[in-house]
């Protein structure tokens, strides 16, 4: 069976073209993953799946119904979209999770009943009376999540679930993802960025880049075959594309361009892509000697504020993205633009 | 001299004995206000949710055509509403000069530029998101357009209470749309302006008291709404 | 459909509903409307209002008093938007008939403006006739020591009432360019009735020319100082007539309840309870019924004054403006 389905389906802004003569089948009852980089085009191709924008030329199908202007609004109930920027009501967490039942005109007494059992999922029982908006940042996504989820929608949409969050909570999505595509068969389809999300949760994933659906797999195929293309439309985070030489010394070196050269233990030869974990990678103020082989500096281009943790980007000439604790972050005096060094050891590189 | 402290005591005793002239007019005073707040809110909702949702050539030309009529003066509106509803102007046929109705109308004319001003700067406040987040949680067009009122709902008070503030506290239109007429359509600003002109002091101190206590009333209730903080900001950045 | 466009159809229905709603009210419901356009000073004493309580007991008519000087009250009459008009400005009634916008005019009613000042009279007015008083009225502004327009001498209507045109042509006969008088820096022009007037006067300690009856009644209410210093004399004779409007320009005037009420005003009693209004309050009369002097010819020379200010060619409203109810004329 098919839940959705996008046949040619282009959507411009003016001469601007977002999404670009995509087709793409959702399979009922699997979770895909839509990898790509930024203004790929993932959140608009999203959007049209949640019959919130209409896309400019194209077929929506929803369960081999075409979708027009007349019966969107009816179908929209069928499915349910998480903004990647947390978005909530201005009133209690209750008024937030029953927003979607009540608009289902479900009776009081179930209703409180399903807003429990939302919130139970997402790990924020006794909540219901609190206003949303003085949740902590995580809390307030996983409000939104249960919101969502609340409505057993056929497909669920979710746009970067975890993208700003701590592992914490990153963790508490990712199980709540897990558990209605495994218990009540939700369909999911998921924008993401991280690459372990990438790799443990979807069955398939669809790759995209300028607006155009690229390739679409299994993750096994896409982190295999078909990685060199998810190492260089960045699609997931510190994936690098490069050519790996034997130096001298018998390591490998992976050249990825822009006069990087990265260090490996994999003894792999040719074109490669490499992944490394935003939470392996060492700052430094100047540069330290330690076991760490890859050591490169750069400039902070980019902060983001996770609660706990703290999300940068620091270009060496390649972008990669490094994730921090707070208090460290604090304690170095970190500014946009500052010089620092970045570090890894070899072994901490995935080749793929 | 005028007797002033002895206009006051007066005053209190009508007050106080609950005189039906005095309070025939605060009554009307305040239906017409109300109903007049009403209408301008019904048609002036759609048009601040258009100018505020949607993005279509000539918008801020709107706005700024609006945000410039808050400040046309009562009796120029009076006037130009007088030579319309006047039997020899263009709707005179209706017979409605003189009559309660010229007045709410003429009232929710006035009071509509204030109140899409206010409603469009807090809608344009809230999330540009919550619309689509509402939509996507099964809102028809309909209910995404209320969460979004919802979401601004100290603006669209704040503009209520403005509106109802500058209804209540105008002179002009009332006068030449209304005509003053003892128990048809004297409002607390005409009946004073009459009862002044007549020399019952003792009245239109009276009238003058309870206009006050409705507007300071009306204010209390302003500053404690204002206490919420995108209040706050509206009322800091008014435009 | 967007919401927009259900809240405006919902919007133009509640409009719709409020129009049709009284424009229903007043056309089959309500008792019928009687709308008189008058002057301030018949206003702002409620001798009107009296009239019109007694009047609606016997008749099944509801009366709208819209008071407003002499000029709007003929611009309504003119519009249609009056049924009757009750002024007290022979020139224009003059026109206002040859234009064919009244008829049936009655006088019905006179008494005498009167110039009032502070009670010790530094112009020195008193015993003087109306233009004498106006001369020294002038001169005693021209010689203030303060010409910056802070201290004011004479305080004028400035409205175009009745009133304001007796003013000026008052000023003209003392022999002054009245638009050179107005400018003088001694001069204050209110813009508004006669009560405004009288309280401003009051307020700057200076004089200005009045209606009794709103003089009499601020006066004993204690509500301004000034007193009456130059009374009854032709020059300040106030002559109140009352017309229909014609029904040709505008085919709504409620012409059958229009007449009525000019008939009711002309009887006996209404004549008797305009004598008398305000009588047992001031001591004395605020206005006096002018139909019965008229008939009897008598007092004089008060009748010839009136004859002589009020009426065109020898009638208080000559036949070709008259249209029906000859019993008004008999």
């Amino acid at each position: 069976m098919i839940t959705a389905e996008l046949k040619n389906v282009t959507k411009a802004y003016g001469d601007k073209t977002v999404v670009d003569q995509v087709n793409l089948q959702i399979q009922e009852g699997e979770i895909l993953a839509l990898l790509g980089p930024n203004g790929s085009g993932k959140t608009t191709l999203l959007k049209i799946l949640a019959l919130i924008e209409a896309p400019t030329s194209g077929v929506v199908e929803f369960q081999s119904e075409a979708v027009t202007a007349k019966n969107a609004e009816q179908l929209r109930m069928q499915s349910t979209l998480v903004f990647q920027k947390t978005t909530l009501f201005d009133s209690t967490v209750y008024s937030n999770v029953a927003y979607g039942l009540k608009i289902r005109k479900i009776p009081r007494e179930v209703l409180d009943e399903k807003v429990a059992k939302a919130l139970k999922l997402v790990k924020l029982e006794g909540f219901e009376k609190r206003p949303a908006k003085k949740l902590s940042g995580g809390e307030q996504q996983r409000v939104a999540i249960a919101r969502a989820v609340a409505l057993k929608t056929k497909l669920l949409l979710l746009d970067e679930p975890t993208a700003n969050l701590d592992p914490k909570n990153a963790a508490i999505i990712e199980e709540v993802i897990a558990a209605v595509n495994r218990e009540d068969k939700t369909t999911i389809v998921m924008a993401t960025h991280n690459m372990f999300q990438a790799k443990a949760l979807p069955h398939r994933i669809a790759l995209m880049n300028e607006g155009k659906i690229t390739e679409v797999g299994s993750p096994a195929d896409v982190f295999g075959n078909l990685s060199r293309n998810l190492a260089r439309f960045a699609a997931v985070d510190n994936t690098f594309a490069g050519t790996a030489k034997a130096t001298a010394a018998g390591t490998t070196m992976v050249d990825i361009g822009n006069g990087v050269q990265i260090e490996v233990t994999a003894q792999k030869r040719g074109e490669v892509s490499l992944f490394v974990n935003p939470q392996d990678i060492i700052l430094s103020k100047s540069a330290v000697e330690s076991s760490a082989r890859n050591v490169f500096k750069g400039k902070i281009t980019e902060i983001k504020d996770l609660g706990s943790l703290v999300k940068l980007k620091v270009n060496v000439g390649k972008p990669f993205t490094v994730q921090i604790t707070k208090r460290s972050f604090i304690e170095m005096g970190l500014n946009l633009n500052s010089e620092i060094y970045i570090a890894f050891k070899a072994s901490s590189v995935q080749v793929l | 001299m005028v007797d002033v402290l002895g206009g006051i005591i007066k005053a209190f005793e009508l007050i106080a004995t609950g005189d039906p002239t005095l309070y025939g007019i605060v009554a009307r005073t305040l239906f017409f206000s109300s109903i007049a707040v009403v209408l301008a809110m019904l048609w002036g909702t759609p048009i601040a949710l258009l100018i505020s949702l949607r993005n279509f050539r000539g918008r801020t030309i709107i706005k700024a055509f609006f945000n410039s009529l808050i400040g046309v003066p009562t009796v120029v509106l009076g006037l130009v509403l007088f030579l319309i509803f006047s039997k020899s102007g263009p709707l005179g046929f209706l017979g409605l000069l003189y009559t309660p109705a010229a007045i709410i109308l003429g009232e929710a004319v006035l009071v509509t530029p204030i109140l899409i001003s206010i409603m469009s700067n807090a809608i344009e406040a809230v999330d540009p998101e919550i619309m689509n987040l509402a939509k996507t949680l099964g809102a028809s067009e309909s209910q995404a357009a209320i969460a979004v009122l919802k979401e601004a709902l100290n603006g669209v008070l704040l503009s209520n209470i403005a509106s109802f503030n500058r209804a209540i506290a105008e002179l002009g239109v009332a006068l030449l749309v209304g005509g003053n007429i003892a128990g048809l359509t004297d409002v607390l600003t005409t009946a004073i302006s009459r009862y002044t002109a007549r020399g019952e002091l003792d009245f239109a101190i009276a009238l003058g008291i309870l206009l006050m206590l409705i507007v300071f009333g009306i204010n209390v209730v302003l500053i404690m709404a204002r206490k919420a903080k995108m209040l706050f900001t509206l009322w800091r950045n008014p435009q | 459909m967007h919401t927009w466009q259900k809240l405006i159809i919902i919007a133009t229905l509640s409009t719709v509903i409020l129009i049709a709603g009284t424009v229903a009210y007043f056309n089959y419901f309500a008792k019928r409307r009687l709308i008189i356009s008058t002057t301030t000073s018949l206003y702002d004493t409620a001798l009107l209002d009296e009239i019109e309580k007694r009047y609606e007991t016997t008749h099944n008519v509801d009366i709208n008093i819209i008071s407003a000087g002499t000029g709007i009250a003929i611009q309504h009459a003119q519009n249609g938007d009056a049924d009757i008009i009750l002024i007290h400005s022979p020139a224009m009634e003059k026109t206002f008939l040859e234009q064919g916008y009244g008829v049936n005019r009655k006088i019905i009613a006179y008494n005498f403006f009167t110039i009032v000042g502070p009670e010790n009279d530094p112009a020195g007015v008193t015993g003087k006739n109306a233009t004498e008083a106006l001369k020294s009225i002038a001169v005693y502004g021209e010689r203030l020591a303060d010409q910056s327009g802070q201290t004011k001498v004479w305080v004028s209507r400035g409205d175009n009432s009745g009133t304001h045109s007796k003013e000026q042509n008052l000023w003209k006969a003392a022999g002054y360019n009245y638009t050179l008088v107005s400018a003088e820096p001694w001069y204050a022009s209110v813009g508004s009735g006669m009560g405004d007037t009288l309280n401003v006067a009051n307020q700057k300690t200076a004089y200005t020319l009045a209606d009794i009856g709103t003089y009499l009644k601020f006066y004993t209410d204690g509500v301004i100082s000034l007193s009456a210093l130059i009374t009854e004399e032709q020059a300040l004779l106030n002559v109140y007539s009352v017309m229909a409007v014609n029904q040709t320009y505008h085919e709504q005037i409620n012409y059958a309840d229009a007449m009525d009420f000019i008939e009711y005003l002309v009887s006996d009693e209404a004549q008797q309870f305009i004598t008398d209004y305000g009588k047992a309050d001031y001591g004395k009369s605020l206005f006096y019924g002018a139909v019965q002097p008229l008939k009897s010819n008598a007092p004089q020379p008060i009748v010839s004054w009136i004859k002589s200010a009020a009426f065109f060619d020898g009638s208080e409203c000559p036949p070709q403006y008259r249209k029906n109810y000859p019993q008004l004329y008999s």
